[in-house]
């Protein structure tokens, strides 16, 4: 690993991408804590809730690096962003011309992209007058005695409005320039860097106020998750393949790396985003539905049993729920039938089994086989933390940076950006390293 | 000349429309500066002798030498070249032309109106190139335009001074070698290409027949650098008789199509159904073909399939002189010395019942990029480079640079006409030939392969029209049936061959002035194409031939929505496309349709082009290495040295030799032995990547990068080369025993290269995870539909 650092700091083309990705990471870092103009810093600062009280705001906190609740230029996120390619893909199943497009390859993907940009700009200027209005309301920040947002006239609201919207569009920009001239996938990227922005900041709440003892413990504890998650990620099956399309020559390879490989974590992290998002609507619901003041019997059994994440049963039922969007999303996701046809189309079979029906069986059996394990997996590091509620305070504790989504997503990101740092070695830096 | 007095408003327009019509362009208006300059040197140049031309010429060589041109450097290639194409051909080169000169001179590829005489534009620019010191290679799309360009153009040249040559396939060894040593050579893509091969190849320095080329000038710069560019040029060399599966081949005989087995729609790939399976089990002794055992014989199975099913005579294949021979799709034109690879080429040769050729293995491969890369300067012409700007500068870095037409171009394109069936089509352009005929008008009808041009001369004869067929299997009559097809009253039907390079002058090419005018009177060339091309440049490419430099002209296309461009392309034609009684469908809806499949095309083979490339690099970097270690090899005495180091057993045995032999034999023999086991273990890399590449694409499943995983696997494998060769080299020491006064080692030396081919395999064929839900959501909407 430190010699893969090492190597590919010395490569001189490989440092220049890596250094370019720094520098975007820094004036990104800059641009989150950077106030938007017309907001008070100090009444900001004054009113940051603690954690647990933000409610349904942390993921989005989460998601945008602390960024949001610091009304900061880029409070609006990637959000925008990751919400404007979803409606684009799905608008390819509806409308006939974006259908059309996407098939047209590069150039019509670079269509689609523009329009992306488009819509992600439409819903950042969406996103950033919820977000003004909110604050300005003291939606935002819970008992705080301060306004935020001083100068609430229309000149001041456009502004700051503008200015968030602009925030988005250089985000997006950025995160491009990062996949284009600099190392990974830029928008995982600053996704990864959101959530890790907040370790220190999690960390230290953990130190002041539980003590050293607990602190170590914690790293320690955090460490080994993490390990263990890089451990089960790179975990695969293997189902070795043949080509018989081509007489060969002298030889037949092996085989050795003609598989196709399965992962143990199908499924990647969706499962949980999934079934945690489920989880916070009854709590949504009731806040919608019933005053503040009021309480019902319903609220009262969702705080007991589905909001509060200590209890066993919202436990078990988050774990429940992980498990079955698991089966489902890589049902939707990993169509046996298809890949059997292709792999019968392309002239590959499985040793052993008829390509068709029987490969398409084949993999079902196995697929199956494997995402039970890997559900299981999912849904215990989705609710360790639920353990350690206790350690930063009391309520909402799932989107802390240790949590299950947190700690998949950035060892997800992580392990594709040092691969890509290692093939870009494997490929340029011939002499030396790997000879 | 107008160009560079026009007034300041006017070219700020035409700036803009620059901007707008073409914004992948880059101008040449500092050029255009250049232009009265030249034209105030011509007085002056005519009054030189031939000799003082020459000299005049010579001078240019002077100087420093320097990788860009002066203006004035500009000014006096371009007013020497101008008076040397007068005095030579009787052509004086136009301003626009001088222009694209400049622009070739400077490294752009230059988009010229077809017809506007780019030959003389190449020819001049080498010229500049080689006064200046350089070694030019002018790349031409096929062999018979090389050698075209560089008779014709021998007399310009060699007014100023520059010796020129060219090769194609038939050329000998010493030849070659003469014209890689002039200062310009012409030669088609893929010859230069695998000359640079063989050249790879070599045991003595002496074989080799290039010369270190400074500069690439490519012609249809598009065709060369983005069609051509989709497939390596591949060298094989043949290992042993071919062993086709005769047995196999008689059994897939009798199967039934969609019953035994089936293909899919874009014809690329046919496979067993499990009826299919059985009866061949069956027939071949009740063995399994699905396990391990029964692999070989599927692939026997598999590869005589594809010959049965996906491969038609006179399609993909002429059988010609007792051998099949190849039609190259983008060109329709036969494909000398290409083959099938993987025992394909054979099991078509079993279905043809032809005695089977040798079973090649692959030596050695590169791509075009590469080829084109090697050149410190490159620059290209075509007529139509701006539909491939952004490729131009993703995979060459090169920018296009548009000239505008000496005369304006008045060709008028009407628009397609579209049926519903092949039938009606074919119908309706019979109906059309037969009704522009009879005005007497000459008509180019450009389909789209050999048995279609066939079976549409055989339709006219019927409607009593007599036609000329000019296709893949008379290619060589290629000059004069173009020569002819601009006569009144000539009906031309041709494959794509027509597309390029070729002129067809209005009253033919010995037409009297009256006959030229009689023809212009009737509205010049009409070009008929019957079926849409799968990239809108090739549709153009057609359209080309008519109104050339000003004349008059008439183009249209016939499309069906049966055409295999729609098949493949965009398959789901959409609903409410009501044919009137003829079978014509005058939608709107219908001509965007085919637009549509047209760019789905044009998309899927920029994706083959830019995999190809991404794939291929690797390939290429480890054999430039491995090609460095190889020189060391040749140049100098590492093999002997490394034999004479070795504390094994070797270096005994090789004492033993230089005792034999003499020191100077001995050496010889370690320094070719040790090359043929690197190009033999070259041999065996690129077949293990080819094996590698094949299933590569699966590991998307697993979420990892197929090229990284491509990558992962190549690198160790390329890494025990070097130490394997030299084993081998010791082991040969060992082994082999001094006979006659020669060191006996089978199986050494090179083998000559014997026949081409060419791979294509798509990346991932998978979508995405979201992708895959997008799918089901999409088959569920359109089951609720029904």
């Amino acid at each position: 690993m430190l010699s893969v650092i090492r190597s590919a700091l010395a490569t001189p083309d490989l440092r220049k991408k890596i250094l370019f990705t720094l520098m975007i990471v820094v004036l990104y870092r800059v641009g989150a804590v950077t106030p938007a103009p017309g907001v008070s810093y100090e009444a900001v600062q004054a009113c940051q809730p603690d954690q647990g009280e933000q409610g349904v705001f942390s993921l989005l906190n989460l998601f945008s690096g602390g960024a949001l609740l610091q009304l900061s230029i880029f409070s609006t996120g990637i959000m925008p962003y990751i919400t404007a390619s979803i409606i684009v893909q799905l608008l390819t199943v509806v409308i006939p011309r974006f259908e059309e497009l996407k098939k047209e390859g590069q150039a019509g993907q670079n269509k689609l992209t523009q329009y992306t940009r488009y819509l992600t700009i439409a819903l950042a200027v969406l996103q950033a007058t919820g977000v003004i209005a909110l604050a300005t309301r003291g939606g935002m920040f819970a008992n705080c005695p301060q306004d935020v947002i001083p100068d609430s006239s229309v000149g001041s609201t456009a502004l700051i409005v503008l200015t968030m919207t602009a925030g988005t569009a250089v985000m997006m920009w950025m995160g491009e320039l990062i996949t284009e001239r600099g190392i990974g996938n830029g928008m995982s990227l600053l996704i990864f860097l959101n959530i890790a922005a907040r370790i220190p900041i999690e960390g230290e709440i953990i130190l002041s106020n539980q003590g050293g003892a607990v602190f170590a413990v914690v790293c320690v504890f955090v460490l080994a998750i993490i390990s263990s998650v890089v451990f089960v990620e790179q975990g695969q099956r293997r189902i070795p393949v043949q080509y018989a399309k081509r007489m060969v020559g002298r030889r037949m390879y092996g085989g050795t790396s003609t598989y196709l490989p399965i992962k143990v974590n199908q499924a990647g992290v969706i499962p949980v985003i999934f079934a945690s998002s489920l989880l916070y609507l009854p709590d949504l619901i009731s806040r919608l539905v019933t005053p503040e003041t009021e309480t019902s019997w319903f609220k009262r059994v969702m705080a007991e049993y589905v909001t509060n994440q200590s209890n066993w049963v919202h436990i078990a039922i988050y774990f429940a729920l992980i498990i079955f969007f698991t089966y489902f999303y890589i049902s939707i996701t990993f169509n046996v039938d298809d890949r059997a046809e292709d792999m019968k189309k392309y002239g590959g079979f499985i040793p052993g089994i008829r390509p068709g029906r029987p490969t398409a069986e084949y993999l079902h059996f196995v697929l199956n086989r494997i995402t039970l394990p890997g559900s299981i997996y999912l849904g215990i590091v989705a609710i360790l933390p639920n353990f350690f509620l206790d350690l930063t305070g009391e309520g909402n504790n799932q989107n802390f940076p240790f949590g299950g989504t947190a700690v998949l997503i950035m060892v997800g990101v992580a392990l594709d950006t040092v691969k890509q740092i290692e093939s870009q070695l494997m490929q340029r830096n011939y002499e030396g390293f790997l000879r | 000349m107008a160009l560079a007095r026009t007034p300041v408003t006017k070219r700020i327009g035409q700036v803009l429309r620059r901007l707008i019509e073409r914004p992948a362009s880059v101008s040449l208006a500092k050029y255009e500066k250049l232009l009265p300059q030249i034209e105030q040197r011509e007085d002056e140049v005519r009054a030189l002798s031939d000799d003082e031309l020459t000299a005049r010429a010579g001078k240019l060589r002077d100087g420093e030498p320097s990788d860009s041109f002066s203006n004035e450097q500009l000014i006096e290639i371009c007013a020497l070249g101008r008076e040397a194409g007068r005095r030579a051909l009787g052509e004086r080169a136009f301003d626009v032309q001088l222009l694209g000169v400049m622009g070739l001179l400077t490294g752009h590829v230059v988009e010229m109106a077809t017809g506007e005489g780019k030959t003389l534009v190449g020819a001049l620019a080498a010229s500049g190139y080689a006064l200046r010191g350089k070694r030019v290679h002018v790349i031409s799309v096929n062999d018979y335009l090389a050698r075209r360009d560089a008779e014709w153009m021998r007399p310009v040249f060699e007014l100023l001074g520059v010796t020129v040559g060219w090769v194609e396939p038939s050329r000998t060894h010493e030849e070659r070698r003469n014209a890689y040593h002039c200062d310009v050579t012409y030669g088609a893509v893929s010859e230069i290409g695998f000359d640079v091969l063989r050249d790879r190849l070599v045991t003595d320095v002496e074989q080799r027949v290039m010369a270190k080329a400074d500069v690439a000038i490519v012609d249809e710069a598009d065709s060369v650098l983005v069609d051509e560019a989709r497939v390596p040029l591949v060298m094989a060399g043949s290992v042993d008789a071919n062993d086709a599966d005769e047995e196999v081949a008689k059994i897939v005989r009798r199967l039934r199509p969609g019953l035994h087995y089936e293909t899919d729609p874009d014809g690329r790939n046919a496979w067993l159904t499990p009826a299919g399976a059985s009866v061949v089990e069956k027939a071949l002794g009740g063995i399994n073909l699905y396990d391990e055992e029964g692999s070989e014989r599927l692939a026997a199975v598999n590869v005589a399939l594809h010959a049965h099913a996906l491969l038609t005579r006179d399609v993909d294949y002429i059988v010609r002189d007792g051998k099949v021979q190849l039609i190259n799709a983008s060109r329709g034109r036969v494909a000398e010395l290409q083959r099938w690879p993987d025992g394909l080429q054979a099991a078509v040769e079993v279905k043809e019942q032809l005695p089977p050729s040798d079973r090649g293995e692959v030596l050695d491969s590169i791509t075009v990029q590469a080829l084109v890369g090697s050149y410190p300067t490159v620059a290209g012409m075509t007529g139509t480079a701006v539909a491939v700007a952004e490729t131009l500068r993703e995979f060459y870095r090169l920018e296009v640079a548009v000239i505008p037409p000496n005369a304006p171009v008045v060709r008028v394109d009407e628009d397609d006409r579209i049926f519903d069936s092949p039938s009606s089509k074919l119908r309706a352009i019979v109906a059309e030939i037969k009704r522009v005929h009879a005005e007497g008008r000459p008509i180019l009808v450009g389909t789209q392969d050999v048995a279609e041009s066939e079976e549409l001369a055989e339709k006219l004869r019927k409607a009593g029209l007599e036609c000329t067929v000019l296709n893949a299997r008379n290619d060589a009559e290629e000059a004069e049936i173009i020569a002819e097809a601009g006569k009144k009253g000539a009906i031309t039907v041709s494959t794509q061959m027509a597309g390029r390079g070729t002129d067809i002058k209005l009253g033919g090419s010995n037409g009297t002035p009256e006959e030229r005018a009689e023809v212009v009177e009737l509205g010049g060339l009409y070009v008929i194409g019957t079926a849409r091309y799968p990239s809108s440049r090739l549709d153009d490419q057609l359209r080309g031939r008519a109104g050339r430099q000003g004349d008059p002209g008439g183009s249209i296309f016939f499309a069906s929505l049966n055409d295999d461009l729609v098949v493949s392309g965009a398959p789901d034609v959409p609903d409410g496309l009501v044919p009137d009684d003829d079978g014509e469908i005058s939608h709107p809806a219908a001509k965007r349709h085919i637009d549509h499949a047209q760019r789905v095309m044009e998309g899927a083979n920029l994706e083959i082009h830019r995999n190809t490339w991404r794939y291929t690099r690797l390939i290429e970097r480890q054999r430039s290495d491995l090609l460095e270690f190889r020189e060391k090899v040749l140049t100098t005495d590492v093999a002997a040295e490394y034999l004479q180091s070795e504390e094994s057993e070797a270096s005994k045995h090789y004492d033993d030799v230089v005792e034999k032999l003499g020191e100077d034999k001995a050496r010889r023999m370690a320094r070719e032995v040790l090359l043929f086991h690197l190009d033999q273990l070259w041999s065996d890399h690129l077949a293990f990547l080819a094996d590698v590449r094949e299933s590569i694409h699966l590991r998307a499943l697993g979420k990892e990068t197929p090229i990284d995983e491509f990558h992962r696997a190549a690198i160790p494998e390329y890494h025990k080369i070097i130490p394997t060769a030299k084993e081998r080299l010791a082991e040969t020491f060992q082994d082999a025993e001094v006979v006659d006064g020669e060191l006996d080692v089978a199986a050494v030396g090179v083998r000559r290269p014997t026949s081409t081919w060419t791979y294509l395999v798509h990346d991932n064929p998978f979508d995405s995870d979201a992708e895959q839900a997008l799918k089901k959501v999409r088959g569920l909407l359109r089951k609720k539909r029904w």
